[in-house]
């Protein structure tokens, strides 16, 4: 079967669908998300406990271990038939009788089909990893604190496991308010610290945005077409026939309330995957722990928006804006993005910023009708920034929380720190897009994509200005930190003197427990090499060769031990083999050129328009007349860039933009470099005046935000506070006091004496008698 | 005749039962008296079976029995246990301390004698289909519950009580009486379906007319509806706890079954809206103003149990919604079935109420029962699993969703909606908010206050602490099997009004 699929060209949705039959699947495919389960319950049991070992960390290893270990097998096992496992009857209404019964179904079941496959095979290796990884890396906490960090873990994969597998919307919404509670919780990890809880305050508000656009996306569907499953959904005939309109261009024929479900539905994608204008939670959310940013902030969580829009393809395709929206929120993003993260000096704000800017990039690709290559940027990008995100980590904790590339410098000649540079070196080549990296690989088939679909070429190039950007900023980092005369100071973490911080925004720290109290001059200089480190106990005596006028301590970073090093490289030897990907696993035809084309064709996201018929098979770049999801082409275009196939072209064009971002990086903070603080930057800064400010203050768009949404929203809040306590209360204290001063009218009726009462009872049976006679004698209806 | 008697297994079942109790209620063997309750409760349990097997009636509402049946074997097992340790406690102290067993000092034997002889006249009542079968039926619900009530306790208060229930209970029979003979003299017949069958071709008539009301009038009092509830607080106070959740729900069951066969001999006509103008009116204006009076007397009372009996008056008010909605047309659903509503409302407020009455009855003070709010502050630090029966409880009855409460209220409103009576449907949503008030002061003083040493302990009759927790559970219980409950009601309010010549005992109506 899986052969039959490889060698058809295009599989398309809209005449498959139907047909693919949706059976059952083996059940053991429950353990992936339920062992997740487990593992948080487990670490409850432990906190409950008071376990103060490591336990926690690695039974939540050995759990998700074996969650991908089912995924792997559930990816082997697949036989190209999309199937549903039932875990049990969930949510069941029927209603109505005979033509106008209807019924409410979703199920606690699974989906897998290769969308959800590729998906969860690097959510729970990723998960695994990090786990090891987040092990030592929070070691400082071990107690409560440990576990509960591992169970929001665990809980995260398990949501996360119930968004991508899920069958239905309301599974899907499920696991999207559950990875959104796990990484509020985690973000809140030190909520002993203010900047650590407002931040997760903000990502959980400004989620709670995108989710309504998506409960309410989800109210329609079934509004609609009278079903949240995916499997009913797909296959519905009215869906199809919308498709059938759509593939001619027809799109007067489909009605707006379908139009209107991927606008809202992207409502929700913005906000879970932090695209503008909804993106300002994820620097923020920074504040978490580093494994936190790195498997939900950059790798797995974030992506719930690509794969949303992946899943919902068909949807898409119904409207003729929906797709260019989310094209050019994606680039908007990504540009947007890429210029605050030029301006950071925090390197792991960097990361996040080009977080933002790179889901963009996955934006724009579904956008301009190459969901593939949104998928194969998206796991590319989860290897290789989950890599910088543990590098970076990796770096805070062995410089107790510094995370200023202005005061970290030469890293690569420090004793202990070579698998990070390694790690950091080939992470930055991937996000800067270096040659024959992945990053290269998957970032140019959007490129390409934006260059072939008519009227997209505007994004194309925005997107290509955005590439040299990520470039420049990727290696400034680098550069800064890794390369360069040797210095660095210890962040403000065990610190009790004062810390000098001239930086113009909050650094977000990481207490640790490191014991940065003076080592007595004689501990013995490292001279091991990292991989006879044991863990957290060896500590790298290093004099500061760069002494700083107020260094009253002496400060010895700590290297990585052998689980934050151990991951670094299985992430480093992933990054590096993800851009195999781009040569297995495929055949002739782009659509399926590749690993992940080859799974995206088989799944929802696959699709079938005319423009696949030309753009994908072509070898050559020249449109021929056809219609598709943005209308009719009247005559045939040609669409080449530097005069040939984009596909191709895009190798050479997107190759030397990034190098010549990589060569400004260079010239501009590593060239003569001989102090941490200052480089040729600085003096080049100055002559764009004030907009590198604008830009490190993140274009004051949270600034913009307070003004225009929060202040009012708390005038009007304080308005009502006083109105419902004047007014309203007032009020109910009246129709409270009402129902007393009657009782006390009619109080004296309940004497206690019998003749009372019985002159009460006769005497208020005549007069209801008189009442009620009279009343039917207004009404006329007496008998 | 014969068949008659596979209708009323389940009464003859009780009266079987009630002479056995008689018996051993007086035995000079201390462990045959301990048997008693569960004697009772078996005889309950035999008659909830027959019931369930029952056929349908001759009646207006064929379907009633099985279900009104089996509802007041249930609700008699729940109350049985409450009953513990209510008569006789001296003198079986005494016996405990080797005096002589004297069965002329002891009451055990008649008051759960009295207790199954008042189930089994309000199966009865169910059961009836003439006038007379009707009022002796009601009297046998009522007359063992005016010696209950003087009986429950030794203190003056329950005899001065006893005493009022009595003649005012006998001023109200008197009332629906008179009304009943109207009614014989208006149609020439006692049998209900003929009565209805004569009124569905000629009409009410001035006679007719007279008789209806009044007879509602004087059921009123059954329920405790205005203006015939001025016996409630002073009787419900009086006696003791367990009797007065008795009287909460026995005779407010017997009065709307009563209700019902009243009201439909005047009849909803086919589409179920069709009740006369006055008896519309009637219904209307005292349902309004029962629900009012009771809620805003309740807001007044510092006594728990007082609380209670206005809260009961103004329940019934709301249920007379549902009796104004009436039956629906045919296949109603619930939401438009207002007797079904009726039906469920009375089942939900007999196991929220007797929760209430259950946790006062358990707290004890030198052999005094709380009654006073004070009583039960902080009951939920101090004793938990009667605090949270309390809490339970209470908000149940103010209809907090998703509680039991609301799920009946949600029944009558839709019904009254649906038949166009949106004015006291509204009347009923402000009564709903004033009675949070009084319900929610229980609730903080339940759970929000901090406890104070009262003195008071639970009782040494362990089975009342039964009672309390069965009926906070009940409460979540009936709340899952709701959807059930909600169906065998719709089923059992089935209305069926004979056509005119197929009456039974039609030639004595025709000679008149």
């Amino acid at each position: 079967m899986i052969a039959d699929l490889l060698t058809t060209p295009a599989l398309s949705m809209s005449t498959d669908a139907a047909s693919l039959s949706v059976g059952t699947g083996p059940s053991w495919v429950l353990l992936i998300p339920f062992l997740a389960l487990l593992g948080a319950a487990l670490c409850g049991v432990y906190a409950a406990l008071g376990v103060k070992t490591k336990a926690p960390a690695w039974t939540i290893v050995a759990l998700l271990a074996a969650s991908f270990a089912a995924t792997v097998a559930m990816w082997l096992g697949f036989d190209g038939n999309p199937y549903t496992v039932k875990a049990f009857d969930w949510i069941q209404v029927r209603w109505g009788e005979g033509t106008g019964a209807a019924a409410f179904i979703a199920n606690f079941s699974f989906y897998v089909d290769t969308l959800t496959i590729y998906w969860m095979l690097f959510v729970t290796g990723l998960a695994t990893l990090i786990a090891l990884y987040a092990s030592e890396y929070m070691s400082h906490d071990v107690g409560t604190g440990y576990s509960r960090f591992f169970a929001a873990f665990s809980l995260f994969v398990f949501s996360m496991a119930c968004l991508v597998m899920g069958d239905n919307f309301i599974m899907l919404y499920l696991g999207w308010e559950g990875v959104g509670l796990c990484s509020y919780l985690l973000i809140g990890y030190f909520y002993k610290k203010p900047s650590a809880v407002a931040a997760a305050k903000k990502a959980f508000i400004v989620n709670r945005i995108g989710d309504l656009g998506l409960a309410l996306g989800i109210y329609l569907i079934f509004v609609h077409f009278g079903t949240v499953e995916f499997a009913a959904l797909f296959a519905d005939a009215k869906l199809q026939g919308y498709l059938e309109a759509a593939k001619v261009g027809n799109f007067d024929d489909i009605p707006a309330m379908a139009k209107a479900i991927p606008l809202l539905l992207m409502v929700g994608a913005f906000g879970k995957s932090a695209q503008f204008p909804l993106y300002v939670w994820l620097p923020d959310a920074m504040e978490g722990p580093t494994p936190v940013s790195a498997l939900i902030h950059a790798a797995t969580m974030v992506t719930a928006g690509v794969y949303l829009i992946a899943r919902t393809y068909p949807l898409f395709l119904t409207s003729e804006i929906a797709l260019p929206i989310v094209a050019w929120i994606g680039t908007i993003t990504a540009l947007l993005a890429a210029t605050i993260g030029m301006a950071q000096f925090d390197i792991k704000r960097i990361m996040a910023y080009s977080t933002v800017s790179q889901l963009g990039y996955m934006f724009a690709g579904l956008g301009v009708l190459t969901p593939t290559g949104a998928a194969y940027h998206t796991l590319t990008h989860a290897f290789f920034k989950a890599l910088l995100f543990l590098c970076c980590g990796a770096v805070m904790h062995g410089f107790a929380g510094q995370l200023d590339l202005r005061k970290l410098s030469g890293l690569r000649k420090v004793p202990g720190w070579r698998w990070v540079t390694i790690g950091m070196l080939v992470g930055c080549l991937n996000l800067a897009g270096f040659p024959i990296t992945a990053g290269y690989f998957s970032k140019d088939t959007i490129l390409a994509e934006a260059f072939v679909t008519p009227g997209a070429s505007v994004i194309g190039f925005l997107l290509l200005l955005t590439a040299g950007l990520t470039a420049y900023y990727t290696f400034r980092v680098f550069f800064r930190v890794f390369m360069g005369p040797v210095h660095y100071e210890a962040g403000e973490e065990g610190h009790d003197h004062e810390h000098h911080d001239d930086h113009a925004h909050d650094t977000p720290g990481h207490h640790g427990d490191h014991e940065s109290e003076p080592h007595s001059v004689e501990s013995e200089p490292a001279s091991q090499g990292p991989e006879h480190t044991s863990s957290e106990e060896k500590h790298f005596a290093k004099h500061s060769p760069a002494p700083d006028k107020a260094k009253q301590h002496e400060f010895h970073p700590h290297a990585p031990g052998w689980a934050i090093n151990a991951v670094l490289i299985t992430l480093t030897a992933l990054s590096v083999l993800a851009s195999g990907l781009y040569f297995v696993g495929g055949n002739k035809d782009l659509h399926t050129k590749h690993y992940a084309g080859t799974m995206i064709a088989q799944s929802t996201a696959a699709y079938d328009t005319p423009y696949d018929k030309y753009a994908f098979k072509g070898e050559h770049a020249v449109a021929q007349p056809g219609v598709g999801p943005r209308g009719v082409i009247a005559e045939p275009l040609t669409m080449p860039i530097i005069g040939g196939d984009p596909h191709k072209m895009m190798y050479f064009v997107s190759g030397v933009i990034g190098l010549v971002g990589i060569a400004l990086a260079w010239w501009l903070h590593l060239a003569g470099r001989t102090t941490a603080a200052e480089c040729r930057m600085d003096k080049v800064a100055r002559m764009f005046g004030p907009i590198p400010k604008w830009a490190e203050h993140k274009w004051y768009v949270d600034e913009f935000y307070h003004a225009v949404f929060r202040m009012p929203l708390v005038i009007v809040s304080h308005l009502s506070h006083w109105f419902d306590k004047l007014v309203i209360d007032g009020l109910v204290n009246l129709f409270g006091l009402l129902p007393r001063v009657l009782g006390g009218l009619i109080r004296p009726s309940q004497s206690g004496a019998l003749q009372g009462y019985a002159a009460g009872m006769i005497g208020g049976a005549a007069v209801l008698l008189l009442v009620v006679l009279l009343i039917a004698a207004r009404i006329g209806g007496a008998a | 005749m014969i068949e008659k008697l596979a209708i009323v297994w389940p009464e003859i079942i009780l009266f079987a039962t009630t002479c056995v109790v008689m018996l051993t209620g007086q035995w000079p063997v201390c462990a045959v008296r301990r048997m008693t309750p569960w004697l009772a409760a078996v005889g309950l349990i035999a008659a909830i079976g027959a019931a369930m097997a029952s056929p349908p009636s001759d009646g207006l509402y064929p379907d009633l029995v099985p279900y009104a049946k089996s509802l007041v074997g249930i609700m008699g097992l729940m109350i049985l246990p409450l009953l513990a340790g209510t008569v006789d406690r001296e003198l079986e102290a005494g016996v405990a301390r080797g005096e002589r067993f004297e069965p002329l000092r002891s009451n055990g034997a008649e008051f759960y004698a009295f207790f199954l002889f008042s189930l089994t006249g309000l199966m009865l009542v169910a059961s009836s289909d003439t006038l007379i079968w009707l009022f002796l039926a009601l009297e046998l619900t009522s007359l063992p519950t005016y010696m209950m009530v003087t009986l429950s306790s030794r203190s003056t208060r329950a005899h001065e009580a006893g005493v009022k229930y009595f003649f005012l209970g006998a001023l109200g029979a008197a009332i629906f009486l008179y009304g009943f003979t109207l009614l014989y003299g208006a149609t020439g017949s006692v049998n209900i379906p003929t009565i209805a069958a004569h009124f569905a071709e000629h009409g009410l008539g001035p006679i007719g007319l007279a008789g209806v009301l009044i007879s509602l009038i004087g059921l009123f009092f059954k329920i405790a509806a205005v203006p015939m509830h001025f016996y409630t607080p002073d009787v419900y106070q009086g006696a003791a706890s367990p009797v007065s959740a008795m009287l909460a729900f026995v005779p407010k069951m017997a009065g709307f079954m009563a209700i019902f066969m009243i009201v439909g001999s005047a009849g909803w006509g086919p589409d179920g809206t069709g009740l006369p103008v006055p008896v519309e009116a009637l219904l209307w204006v005292v349902a309004a103003m029962t629900m009012t009076v009771g809620n805003v007397l309740a807001l007044l009372q510092s006594s728990v149990k007082r609380m209670m009996a206005y809260s009961s008056i103004a329940h019934s008010g709301y249920m007379l919604v549902g009796v104004i909605a009436g039956p629906g047309g045919d296949g109603a659903s619930f939401w438009r079935n207002g007797l079904a509503a009726v039906l469920f409302y009375l089942l939900c407020y007999g196991v929220m109420n007797l929760g209430v009455f259950a946790v006062l009855a358990s707290l004890e003070r030198k052999g005094q029962e709380a009654d006073d709010i004070d009583d039960i502050r902080g009951l939920v630090r101090t004793h938990p699993p009667l605090g949270w029966s309390m809490v339970i409880c209470c908000l149940a009855l103010l209809g907090f969703p998703p509680l039991l409460g609301f799920i009946g209220k949600v029944g009558l409103i839709t019904s009254g909606i649906t038949s166009g009576h949106l004015a006291l449907v509204i009347i009923l949503a402000i009564n709903s908010a004033i009675a949070a008030l009084y319900y929610l002061r229980l609730v903080a003083a339940v759970y929000l206050e901090p406890a104070s040493d009262t003195g008071f302990r639970p009782s040494r009759y362990g089975s009342r602490q039964v009672a309390a927790l069965v009926s906070a559970g009940g409460v979540l219980v009936l709340l899952l099997m709701s959807n059930r409950l909600i169906t065998a009601a719709d089923d059992a309010s089935r209305y069926a009004p004979v056509a005119p010549e197929t009456a039974p005992y039609a030639e004595a109506g025709a000679n008149n």
